[in-house]
Protein backbone atom coordinates (compact mmCIF):
# COMPACT_ATOMS: atom_id res chain seq x y z
CA UNK A 1 0.00 0.00 0.00
CA UNK A 2 2.84 2.23 0.35
CA UNK A 3 4.52 1.19 -2.37
CA UNK A 4 1.40 2.23 -4.56
CA UNK A 5 1.40 5.72 -2.35
CA UNK A 6 4.23 6.53 -4.07
CA UNK A 7 3.99 5.01 -7.21
CA UNK A 8 1.30 6.77 -8.12
CA UNK A 9 -0.09 10.35 -6.74
CA UNK A 10 -3.34 12.52 -7.81
CA UNK A 11 -4.09 16.25 -7.50
CA UNK A 12 -7.51 17.75 -8.92
CA UNK A 13 -6.88 21.13 -9.25
CA UNK A 14 -10.67 23.29 -9.52
CA UNK A 15 -11.26 26.85 -10.22
CA UNK A 16 -14.82 26.22 -10.51
CA UNK A 17 -17.37 23.20 -11.11
CA UNK A 18 -16.66 23.26 -14.73
CA UNK A 19 -12.99 23.84 -14.74
CA UNK A 20 -10.78 20.97 -13.67
CA UNK A 21 -7.13 20.00 -14.18
CA UNK A 22 -6.20 16.26 -13.23
CA UNK A 23 -2.49 15.36 -12.79
CA UNK A 24 -1.99 11.96 -12.44
CA UNK A 25 1.90 10.44 -11.51
CA UNK A 26 3.67 7.68 -11.78
CA UNK A 27 7.74 6.57 -11.74
CA UNK A 28 7.89 7.50 -15.21
CA UNK A 29 5.21 9.54 -16.49
CA UNK A 30 2.65 12.10 -16.05
CA UNK A 31 -0.92 12.28 -16.97
CA UNK A 32 -2.95 15.96 -16.97
CA UNK A 33 -6.34 15.87 -17.88
CA UNK A 34 -8.16 19.47 -18.29
CA UNK A 35 -12.39 19.97 -18.33
CA UNK A 36 -12.86 23.00 -20.06
CA UNK A 37 -15.68 25.30 -19.08
CA UNK A 38 -18.62 25.16 -21.43
CA UNK A 39 -21.20 27.56 -20.91
CA UNK A 40 -23.92 26.86 -23.43
CA UNK A 41 -24.98 24.24 -25.90
CA UNK A 42 -22.99 26.28 -28.49
CA UNK A 43 -19.89 26.49 -26.95
CA UNK A 44 -20.49 22.51 -25.87
CA UNK A 45 -20.26 21.60 -29.37
CA UNK A 46 -17.57 24.00 -30.67
CA UNK A 47 -15.41 22.56 -27.55
CA UNK A 48 -16.16 18.93 -28.26
CA UNK A 49 -15.75 19.43 -32.29
CA UNK A 50 -12.13 21.50 -31.59
CA UNK A 51 -10.59 19.02 -29.10
CA UNK A 52 -11.83 15.61 -30.81
CA UNK A 53 -10.07 17.32 -34.10
CA UNK A 54 -6.89 18.04 -31.95
CA UNK A 55 -6.90 14.47 -29.97
CA UNK A 56 -7.62 12.97 -34.04
CA UNK A 57 -3.95 14.26 -34.77
CA UNK A 58 -2.78 13.57 -31.62
CA UNK A 59 0.77 12.16 -33.07
CA UNK A 60 1.53 15.38 -34.24
CA UNK A 61 2.02 16.47 -30.60
CA UNK A 62 3.34 13.90 -29.22
CA UNK A 63 2.41 14.41 -26.09
CA UNK A 64 -1.19 14.79 -26.27
CA UNK A 65 -3.49 11.74 -25.66
CA UNK A 66 -5.92 10.07 -28.48
CA UNK A 67 -8.43 9.20 -25.84
CA UNK A 68 -9.44 12.19 -22.78
CA UNK A 69 -9.64 10.24 -19.09
CA UNK A 70 -13.15 9.08 -18.31
CA UNK A 71 -13.21 8.92 -14.48
CA UNK A 72 -16.93 6.92 -14.95
CA UNK A 73 -19.77 6.71 -17.79
CA UNK A 74 -21.40 10.26 -16.30
CA UNK A 75 -18.09 12.22 -16.02
CA UNK A 76 -14.86 12.43 -18.11
CA UNK A 77 -12.16 15.18 -19.02
CA UNK A 78 -11.84 16.91 -22.35
CA UNK A 79 -8.27 16.29 -23.29
CA UNK A 80 -5.44 14.60 -21.54
CA UNK A 81 -1.66 14.67 -21.91
CA UNK A 82 0.79 12.06 -21.60
CA UNK A 83 4.17 13.11 -20.64
CA UNK A 84 6.75 10.31 -20.80
CA UNK A 85 10.89 10.35 -18.89
CA UNK A 86 11.12 9.83 -23.39
CA UNK A 87 9.20 13.05 -23.87
CA UNK A 88 11.12 14.85 -21.26
CA UNK A 89 14.54 13.68 -22.54
CA UNK A 90 13.75 15.37 -25.87
CA UNK A 91 12.13 18.19 -24.96
CA UNK A 92 13.02 20.99 -22.41
CA UNK A 93 11.08 20.79 -19.21
CA UNK A 94 10.35 24.26 -18.92
CA UNK A 95 9.30 24.90 -21.89
CA UNK A 96 6.72 21.85 -21.91
CA UNK A 97 4.99 22.93 -18.86
CA UNK A 98 4.96 26.32 -20.72
CA UNK A 99 3.40 24.68 -23.64
CA UNK A 100 0.46 23.03 -21.42
CA UNK A 101 0.41 26.09 -19.93
CA UNK A 102 0.14 27.98 -23.07
CA UNK A 103 -2.70 25.38 -24.52
CA UNK A 104 -4.46 25.43 -21.96
CA UNK A 105 -5.22 29.18 -22.62
CA UNK A 106 -5.53 28.88 -26.40
CA UNK A 107 -7.80 26.59 -26.46
CA UNK A 108 -10.70 28.67 -23.90
CA UNK A 109 -9.27 31.97 -25.79
CA UNK A 110 -10.20 29.97 -29.73
CA UNK A 111 -13.56 28.92 -28.35
CA UNK A 112 -14.47 31.97 -27.26
CA UNK A 113 -13.16 33.74 -30.33
CA UNK A 114 -15.23 30.56 -32.92
CA UNK A 115 -18.49 31.31 -30.67
CA UNK A 116 -18.36 35.26 -31.14
CA UNK A 117 -17.17 34.72 -35.36
CA UNK A 118 -20.25 32.18 -35.34
CA UNK A 119 -22.54 34.80 -33.91
CA UNK A 120 -21.22 37.25 -36.43
CA UNK A 121 -21.77 35.44 -39.10
CA UNK A 122 -25.23 34.96 -38.41
CA UNK A 123 -26.00 38.49 -37.83
CA UNK A 124 -24.61 39.11 -41.18
CA UNK A 125 -26.31 36.75 -42.90
CA UNK A 126 -29.93 37.62 -41.18
CA UNK A 127 -29.35 41.35 -41.95
CA UNK A 128 -28.72 40.42 -45.60
CA UNK A 129 -32.04 38.11 -45.44
CA UNK A 130 -34.28 40.37 -44.21
CA UNK A 131 -33.11 43.11 -46.66
CA UNK A 132 -34.87 41.38 -48.93
CA UNK A 133 -38.03 42.38 -47.83
CA UNK A 134 -37.34 46.01 -47.47
CA UNK B 1 -34.23 25.42 -55.39
CA UNK B 2 -30.79 25.77 -53.37
CA UNK B 3 -29.51 27.93 -55.81
CA UNK B 4 -30.20 31.56 -54.67
CA UNK B 5 -30.13 33.28 -58.16
CA UNK B 6 -33.78 33.27 -59.92
CA UNK B 7 -31.51 32.68 -63.24
CA UNK B 8 -30.14 28.79 -63.12
CA UNK B 9 -26.32 29.84 -64.15
CA UNK B 10 -25.80 26.80 -66.21
CA UNK B 11 -28.71 27.40 -68.53
CA UNK B 12 -28.10 31.03 -68.84
CA UNK B 13 -24.60 30.11 -70.10
CA UNK B 14 -25.47 27.60 -72.45
CA UNK B 15 -28.39 30.29 -74.10
CA UNK B 16 -25.67 33.17 -74.15
CA UNK B 17 -23.24 30.55 -76.30
CA UNK B 18 -26.23 29.46 -78.90
CA UNK B 19 -27.39 33.23 -79.22
CA UNK B 20 -23.23 34.24 -79.53
CA UNK B 21 -22.70 31.14 -82.55
CA UNK B 22 -22.46 32.07 -85.80
CA UNK B 23 -23.11 28.69 -87.47
CA UNK B 24 -26.40 26.96 -87.04
CA UNK B 25 -25.56 23.80 -85.13
CA UNK B 26 -27.60 20.40 -83.81
CA UNK B 27 -27.19 21.20 -79.95
CA UNK B 28 -28.60 18.95 -77.29
CA UNK B 29 -28.03 19.26 -73.37
CA UNK B 30 -29.77 18.15 -70.23
CA UNK B 31 -28.99 19.63 -67.00
CA UNK B 32 -30.16 18.39 -63.93
CA UNK B 33 -30.07 21.01 -60.49
CA UNK B 34 -30.61 20.36 -56.97
CA UNK B 35 -34.39 20.44 -56.47
CA UNK B 36 -35.43 17.81 -58.86
CA UNK B 37 -35.34 20.12 -61.57
CA UNK B 38 -34.50 19.24 -64.83
CA UNK B 39 -34.02 21.09 -68.08
CA UNK B 40 -33.79 19.86 -71.61
CA UNK B 41 -32.28 22.24 -74.55
CA UNK B 42 -31.95 21.48 -78.08
CA UNK B 43 -31.51 23.41 -81.44
CA UNK B 44 -31.63 21.76 -84.89
CA UNK B 45 -29.61 22.93 -87.97
CA UNK B 46 -32.40 23.06 -90.21
CA UNK B 47 -34.16 25.88 -87.99
CA UNK B 48 -31.08 28.47 -87.33
CA UNK B 49 -31.80 30.89 -84.32
CA UNK B 50 -34.76 28.83 -82.68
CA UNK B 51 -34.05 26.85 -79.31
CA UNK B 52 -36.46 24.25 -77.67
CA UNK B 53 -36.03 24.53 -73.68
CA UNK B 54 -38.18 21.88 -71.65
CA UNK B 55 -38.55 22.10 -68.25
CA UNK B 56 -39.48 19.39 -65.66
CA UNK B 57 -39.44 20.92 -61.92
CA UNK B 58 -41.79 20.11 -58.75
CA UNK B 59 -44.90 21.91 -58.03
CA UNK B 60 -45.55 23.37 -55.01
CA UNK B 61 -48.00 21.47 -53.80
CA UNK B 62 -50.94 22.43 -51.00
CA UNK B 63 -50.73 19.43 -48.31
CA UNK B 64 -54.20 18.57 -49.49
CA UNK B 65 -53.96 17.67 -53.05
CA UNK B 66 -51.10 17.66 -55.35
CA UNK B 67 -51.62 19.53 -58.73
CA UNK B 68 -50.98 18.07 -61.73
CA UNK B 69 -49.43 19.85 -64.74
CA UNK B 70 -49.18 23.35 -64.08
CA UNK B 71 -52.22 25.97 -63.50
CA UNK B 72 -53.53 28.29 -65.63
CA UNK B 73 -52.20 31.34 -63.63
CA UNK B 74 -49.14 29.63 -64.33
CA UNK B 75 -49.04 29.20 -68.12
CA UNK B 76 -50.04 32.99 -68.20
CA UNK B 77 -47.16 34.12 -66.11
CA UNK B 78 -44.98 32.03 -67.72
CA UNK B 79 -46.19 33.69 -71.15
CA UNK B 80 -45.57 37.09 -70.30
CA UNK B 81 -41.47 36.35 -70.38
CA UNK B 82 -40.82 37.99 -73.03
CA UNK B 83 -43.75 36.89 -75.07
CA UNK B 84 -42.05 37.93 -78.23
CA UNK B 85 -39.26 35.71 -77.92
CA UNK B 86 -40.87 32.99 -76.14
CA UNK B 87 -43.70 30.71 -76.99
CA UNK B 88 -45.14 27.48 -75.64
CA UNK B 89 -45.20 24.65 -77.54
CA UNK B 90 -47.87 22.36 -76.90
CA UNK B 91 -47.95 18.96 -76.71
CA UNK B 92 -44.97 19.33 -74.04
CA UNK B 93 -41.93 16.99 -74.73
CA UNK B 94 -42.34 13.70 -73.32
CA UNK B 95 -40.59 13.88 -69.38
CA UNK B 96 -40.83 17.21 -69.04
CA UNK B 97 -43.93 20.07 -67.90
CA UNK B 98 -43.44 22.67 -70.41
CA UNK B 99 -41.64 23.42 -73.90
CA UNK B 100 -40.82 26.87 -74.74
CA UNK B 101 -39.56 27.71 -78.10
CA UNK B 102 -36.83 30.58 -77.76
CA UNK B 103 -36.52 32.76 -80.96
CA UNK B 104 -33.20 34.44 -80.64
CA UNK B 105 -33.86 36.32 -84.09
CA UNK B 106 -36.50 38.50 -82.00
CA UNK B 107 -33.90 39.54 -79.03
CA UNK B 108 -33.44 43.44 -79.69
CA UNK B 109 -30.08 44.23 -79.57
CA UNK B 110 -26.87 42.65 -78.15
CA UNK B 111 -26.68 44.83 -75.48
CA UNK B 112 -30.56 43.57 -74.52
CA UNK B 113 -29.54 39.94 -74.69
CA UNK B 114 -27.86 39.41 -71.51
CA UNK B 115 -31.16 40.74 -69.85
CA UNK B 116 -33.63 39.02 -71.96
CA UNK B 117 -31.89 35.80 -71.67
CA UNK B 118 -31.18 36.11 -68.00
CA UNK B 119 -35.14 36.36 -67.84
CA UNK B 120 -35.31 33.61 -69.73
CA UNK B 121 -33.13 31.71 -67.41
CA UNK B 122 -35.15 32.20 -64.60
CA UNK B 123 -38.37 30.51 -65.87
CA UNK B 124 -38.02 28.01 -62.91
CA UNK B 125 -38.07 30.58 -60.52
CA UNK B 126 -41.15 32.31 -62.36
CA UNK B 127 -43.60 29.01 -62.30
CA UNK B 128 -43.02 28.30 -58.31
CA UNK B 129 -43.03 32.17 -57.43
CA UNK B 130 -46.41 32.16 -59.29
CA UNK B 131 -48.01 29.36 -57.83
CA UNK B 132 -47.42 30.28 -54.29
CA UNK B 133 -48.56 34.60 -55.52
CA UNK B 134 -51.60 32.69 -56.41
CA UNK B 135 -52.32 30.82 -53.01
CA UNK B 136 -51.07 33.84 -51.05
CA UNK B 137 -53.44 36.81 -53.15
CA UNK B 138 -56.50 34.19 -53.51
CA UNK B 139 -57.87 32.86 -50.53
CA UNK B 140 -60.96 29.76 -51.28
CA UNK B 141 -64.11 30.13 -48.94
CA UNK B 142 -63.05 26.50 -47.63
CA UNK B 143 -60.11 27.70 -45.92
CA UNK B 144 -61.99 30.11 -43.81
CA UNK B 145 -63.54 28.32 -40.69
CA UNK B 146 -65.43 29.68 -38.09
CA UNK B 147 -64.46 33.06 -39.06
CA UNK B 148 -60.61 32.33 -39.11
CA UNK B 149 -58.42 31.23 -42.21
CA UNK B 150 -57.10 27.54 -42.11
CA UNK B 151 -53.39 27.35 -42.28
CA UNK B 152 -52.67 26.52 -45.50
CA UNK B 153 -49.72 23.37 -46.14
CA UNK B 154 -47.60 24.02 -48.91
CA UNK B 155 -44.70 20.88 -49.78
CA UNK B 156 -42.23 21.53 -52.07
CA UNK B 157 -39.26 19.00 -50.77
CA UNK B 158 -41.02 15.76 -49.35
CA UNK B 159 -39.85 16.41 -45.76
CA UNK B 160 -39.85 20.49 -45.64
CA UNK B 161 -43.15 21.56 -45.67
CA UNK B 162 -44.34 25.70 -44.64
CA UNK B 163 -47.55 26.56 -43.68
CA UNK B 164 -49.24 29.94 -45.06
CA UNK B 165 -51.70 31.68 -42.31
CA UNK B 166 -53.89 34.30 -43.94
CA UNK B 167 -55.38 36.48 -41.57
CA UNK B 168 -57.01 40.25 -42.19
CA UNK B 169 -54.44 42.29 -41.20
CA UNK B 170 -51.21 40.33 -42.30
CA UNK B 171 -49.88 37.06 -42.96
CA UNK B 172 -47.86 34.97 -40.88
CA UNK B 173 -45.43 32.09 -42.57
CA UNK B 174 -44.16 29.47 -40.36
CA UNK B 175 -41.58 27.29 -41.01
CA UNK B 176 -41.07 23.68 -39.42
CA UNK B 177 -37.20 23.49 -39.01
CA UNK B 178 -35.74 19.79 -38.73
CA UNK B 179 -32.18 18.72 -38.52
CA UNK B 180 -30.41 15.28 -38.26
CA UNK B 181 -26.93 15.73 -36.33
CA UNK B 182 -27.14 18.09 -32.99
CA UNK B 183 -24.61 20.12 -33.47
CA UNK B 184 -26.61 21.67 -37.15
CA UNK B 185 -29.44 21.90 -34.08
CA UNK B 186 -27.35 24.01 -32.38
CA UNK B 187 -25.92 26.18 -35.05
CA UNK B 188 -29.49 27.02 -36.07
CA UNK B 189 -31.01 27.64 -33.22
CA UNK B 190 -27.88 30.43 -32.71
CA UNK B 191 -28.64 31.77 -35.95
CA UNK B 192 -32.24 32.09 -35.37
CA UNK B 193 -31.59 33.47 -32.37
CA UNK B 194 -29.11 36.39 -34.27
CA UNK B 195 -32.82 36.99 -36.95
CA UNK B 196 -34.75 37.59 -34.09
CA UNK B 197 -32.89 40.05 -32.82
CA UNK B 198 -31.88 41.62 -36.17
CA UNK B 199 -35.51 41.87 -36.90
CA UNK B 200 -36.39 43.88 -33.62
CA UNK B 201 -33.74 46.37 -34.06
CA UNK B 202 -33.85 49.53 -35.60
CA UNK B 203 -31.99 48.06 -39.22
CA UNK B 204 -34.56 46.09 -40.28
CA UNK B 205 -36.92 47.80 -38.60
CA UNK B 206 -38.97 47.65 -41.99
CA UNK B 207 -38.49 43.99 -42.65
CA UNK B 208 -41.22 41.39 -41.41
CA UNK B 209 -41.28 41.06 -37.59
CA UNK B 210 -39.50 37.29 -37.14
CA UNK B 211 -39.78 34.76 -34.36
CA UNK B 212 -38.55 31.80 -32.87
CA UNK B 213 -40.28 29.36 -30.77
CA UNK B 214 -39.62 25.61 -29.50
CA UNK B 215 -43.53 24.77 -29.50
CA UNK B 216 -45.75 25.20 -32.60
CA UNK B 217 -47.50 28.20 -32.71
CA UNK B 218 -51.33 28.83 -31.75
CA UNK B 219 -51.90 29.47 -35.07
CA UNK B 220 -51.17 25.99 -36.09
CA UNK B 221 -53.19 24.12 -33.70
CA UNK B 222 -55.04 21.29 -35.23
CA UNK B 223 -52.51 19.79 -37.78
CA UNK B 224 -50.86 16.42 -37.83
CA UNK B 225 -48.29 15.71 -35.03
CA UNK B 226 -46.04 14.48 -37.64
CA UNK B 227 -45.37 17.75 -39.48
CA UNK B 228 -45.31 19.59 -36.18
CA UNK B 229 -42.79 17.32 -34.72
CA UNK B 230 -39.47 19.05 -35.07
CA UNK B 231 -35.57 19.43 -32.92
CA UNK B 232 -35.37 22.91 -33.92
CA UNK B 233 -38.21 24.31 -33.21
CA UNK B 234 -40.79 26.99 -35.38
CA UNK B 235 -39.51 30.15 -37.36
CA UNK B 236 -42.29 32.72 -38.13
CA UNK B 237 -42.79 35.69 -40.25
CA UNK B 238 -45.39 38.31 -39.88
CA UNK B 239 -45.98 39.80 -43.55
CA UNK B 240 -47.90 42.56 -43.89
CA UNK B 241 -49.73 44.38 -47.12
CA UNK B 242 -46.71 46.63 -47.76
CA UNK B 243 -44.10 43.62 -48.26
CA UNK B 244 -46.28 41.92 -51.15
CA UNK B 245 -47.09 45.08 -52.96
CA UNK B 246 -46.23 45.91 -56.07
CA UNK B 247 -42.71 44.67 -57.35
CA UNK B 248 -41.94 43.14 -53.44
CA UNK B 249 -44.31 40.83 -54.05
CA UNK B 250 -41.77 38.69 -56.18
CA UNK B 251 -38.53 39.22 -53.75
CA UNK B 252 -40.87 38.37 -50.47
CA UNK B 253 -42.40 35.16 -52.31
CA UNK B 254 -39.06 34.16 -53.43
CA UNK B 255 -37.34 34.59 -50.37
CA UNK B 256 -39.83 32.94 -48.22
CA UNK B 257 -39.73 29.82 -51.22
CA UNK B 258 -35.83 29.97 -50.05
CA UNK B 259 -35.48 30.03 -46.52
CA UNK B 260 -35.26 26.42 -45.57
CA UNK B 261 -32.59 26.14 -48.21
CA UNK B 262 -30.73 29.31 -46.87
CA UNK B 263 -30.38 27.87 -43.02
CA UNK B 264 -29.42 24.88 -44.28
CA UNK B 265 -26.58 26.58 -46.65
CA UNK B 266 -25.42 28.66 -43.50
CA UNK B 267 -25.42 25.88 -41.01
CA UNK B 268 -22.92 23.68 -43.87
CA UNK B 269 -20.67 27.04 -44.37
CA UNK B 270 -20.59 27.44 -40.79
CA UNK B 271 -19.43 24.37 -40.45
CA UNK B 272 -17.07 24.76 -42.92
CA UNK B 273 -15.73 27.88 -41.29
CA UNK B 274 -15.13 26.66 -38.17
CA UNK B 275 -13.04 23.37 -39.78
CA UNK B 276 -10.27 25.77 -41.54
CA UNK B 277 -10.28 27.98 -38.13
CA UNK B 278 -9.56 24.70 -36.62
CA UNK B 279 -7.24 23.52 -38.72
CA UNK B 280 -4.64 27.13 -38.37
CA UNK B 281 -5.00 27.02 -34.64
CA UNK B 282 -3.77 23.19 -34.98
CA UNK B 283 -0.78 24.61 -37.41
CA UNK B 284 0.04 27.30 -34.64
CA UNK B 285 0.08 24.96 -31.53
CA UNK B 286 2.08 22.32 -33.63
CA UNK B 287 4.45 25.17 -34.42
CA UNK B 288 5.18 26.12 -30.69
CA UNK B 289 5.62 22.36 -29.59
CA UNK B 290 8.42 21.82 -31.75
CA UNK B 291 9.75 25.14 -30.08
CA UNK B 292 10.36 22.76 -26.75
CA UNK B 293 13.17 20.51 -28.43
CA UNK B 294 16.64 20.34 -26.40
CA UNK B 295 18.97 22.97 -28.84
CA UNK B 296 22.76 23.23 -27.82
CA UNK B 297 23.04 26.60 -25.72
CA UNK B 298 25.43 28.93 -27.78
CA UNK B 299 27.10 30.66 -24.68
CA UNK B 300 28.15 27.79 -23.61
CA UNK B 301 29.38 26.36 -26.70
CA UNK B 302 32.93 27.71 -26.77
CA UNK B 303 33.85 26.21 -23.54
CA UNK B 304 33.06 22.43 -23.69
CA UNK B 305 34.59 21.15 -20.12
CA UNK B 306 34.62 17.71 -18.58
CA UNK B 307 31.15 16.62 -20.52
CA UNK B 308 32.75 18.03 -24.16
CA UNK B 309 35.92 16.44 -23.67
CA UNK B 310 34.29 12.72 -22.62
CA UNK B 311 31.92 13.71 -26.10
CA UNK B 312 35.03 14.19 -27.82
CA UNK B 313 37.14 11.54 -26.38
CA UNK B 314 33.76 8.92 -27.44
CA UNK B 315 34.35 9.88 -31.19
CA UNK B 316 37.80 9.70 -31.46
CA UNK B 317 37.79 6.16 -29.93
CA UNK B 318 34.62 5.05 -32.36
CA UNK B 319 36.72 6.69 -35.28
CA UNK B 320 40.00 4.64 -34.19
CA UNK B 321 38.11 1.60 -33.69
CA UNK B 322 36.29 1.49 -36.85
CA UNK B 323 39.59 2.52 -38.42
CA UNK B 324 41.59 -0.42 -37.06
CA UNK B 325 38.48 -2.60 -38.27
CA UNK B 326 38.43 -1.96 -41.49
CA UNK B 327 42.71 -2.19 -41.78
CA UNK B 328 41.98 -5.60 -40.03
CA UNK B 329 39.38 -6.75 -43.24
CA UNK B 330 41.66 -4.94 -45.49
CA UNK B 331 44.61 -7.63 -44.26
CA UNK B 332 42.76 -10.70 -44.11
CA UNK B 333 41.77 -10.32 -47.64
CA UNK B 334 45.19 -9.76 -48.89
CA UNK B 335 46.50 -12.79 -46.49
CA UNK B 336 43.89 -14.74 -47.94
CA UNK B 337 45.05 -14.22 -51.90
CA UNK B 338 48.92 -14.90 -51.08
CA UNK B 339 50.78 -16.17 -48.88
CA UNK B 340 54.14 -14.32 -47.69
CA UNK B 341 56.59 -16.10 -45.73
CA UNK B 342 57.50 -14.29 -42.45
CA UNK B 343 54.99 -11.65 -43.10
CA UNK B 344 52.72 -12.70 -39.95
CA UNK B 345 55.81 -11.36 -37.67
CA UNK B 346 56.10 -8.11 -39.80
CA UNK B 347 52.57 -7.80 -39.04
CA UNK B 348 52.63 -8.27 -35.33
CA UNK B 349 55.50 -5.55 -35.60
CA UNK B 350 54.44 -2.87 -37.44
CA UNK B 351 50.74 -3.44 -38.79
CA UNK B 352 49.18 -3.19 -35.33
CA UNK B 353 47.76 0.19 -34.19
CA UNK B 354 48.70 1.02 -30.88
CA UNK B 355 45.74 1.73 -28.24
CA UNK B 356 45.19 4.93 -26.31
CA UNK B 357 44.74 5.32 -22.89
CA UNK B 358 41.82 7.07 -21.52
CA UNK B 359 41.82 10.13 -20.16
CA UNK B 360 39.24 9.42 -17.63
CA UNK B 361 41.05 7.00 -16.05
CA UNK B 362 44.85 7.02 -15.27
CA UNK B 363 47.20 5.49 -13.28
CA UNK B 364 48.70 7.31 -10.14
CA UNK B 365 52.66 6.88 -10.17
CA UNK B 366 53.62 6.07 -6.43
CA UNK B 367 56.37 8.25 -5.33
CA UNK B 368 59.30 5.86 -4.18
Amino acid sequence: MVLSLILSFQVVICRNEAEKCLIETSINSLRISLKVKQADELENILTKKFLRFLSMRAEAFQVLRRKPVQVCPFFGYDISFLITNYHCEEMQKHKLIDFIVQFMEDIDKEISELKLSMNTRGRLVATEFLKQFI
Amino acid sequence: MACFERASPALKQILLQLYHSDKPSAVEHHLHEFGSLQYHIQSYVSEARHVYLSISTPILSTGSSTLHGFPRYTIETVKGICHEVVQIVEPAKTGYQLTLKLDFSKIPRKKDAVKVITEISSVQAVILSSQLRELLTNVNAEEISQGAYKPIKLVYHPNEPFYVVKQPAKLTAVFPIRFKEDSDIVIAKAFFQELVDVGNSGVCARAPPCYWSPIPPPELRGESMKDLSTNAGFVSFEISARHIEGKKLDKTVWSLLNFNALVKYHVKCTKGFVQRRMRSRLESLVEALQQTGIEEDHNTAKVKGHRGMKKLIKVTKGAMKMKRWNLTKKIRRIRSRLRIHGFKRFQRCWLKLPSFSTVMSYQKIEKS
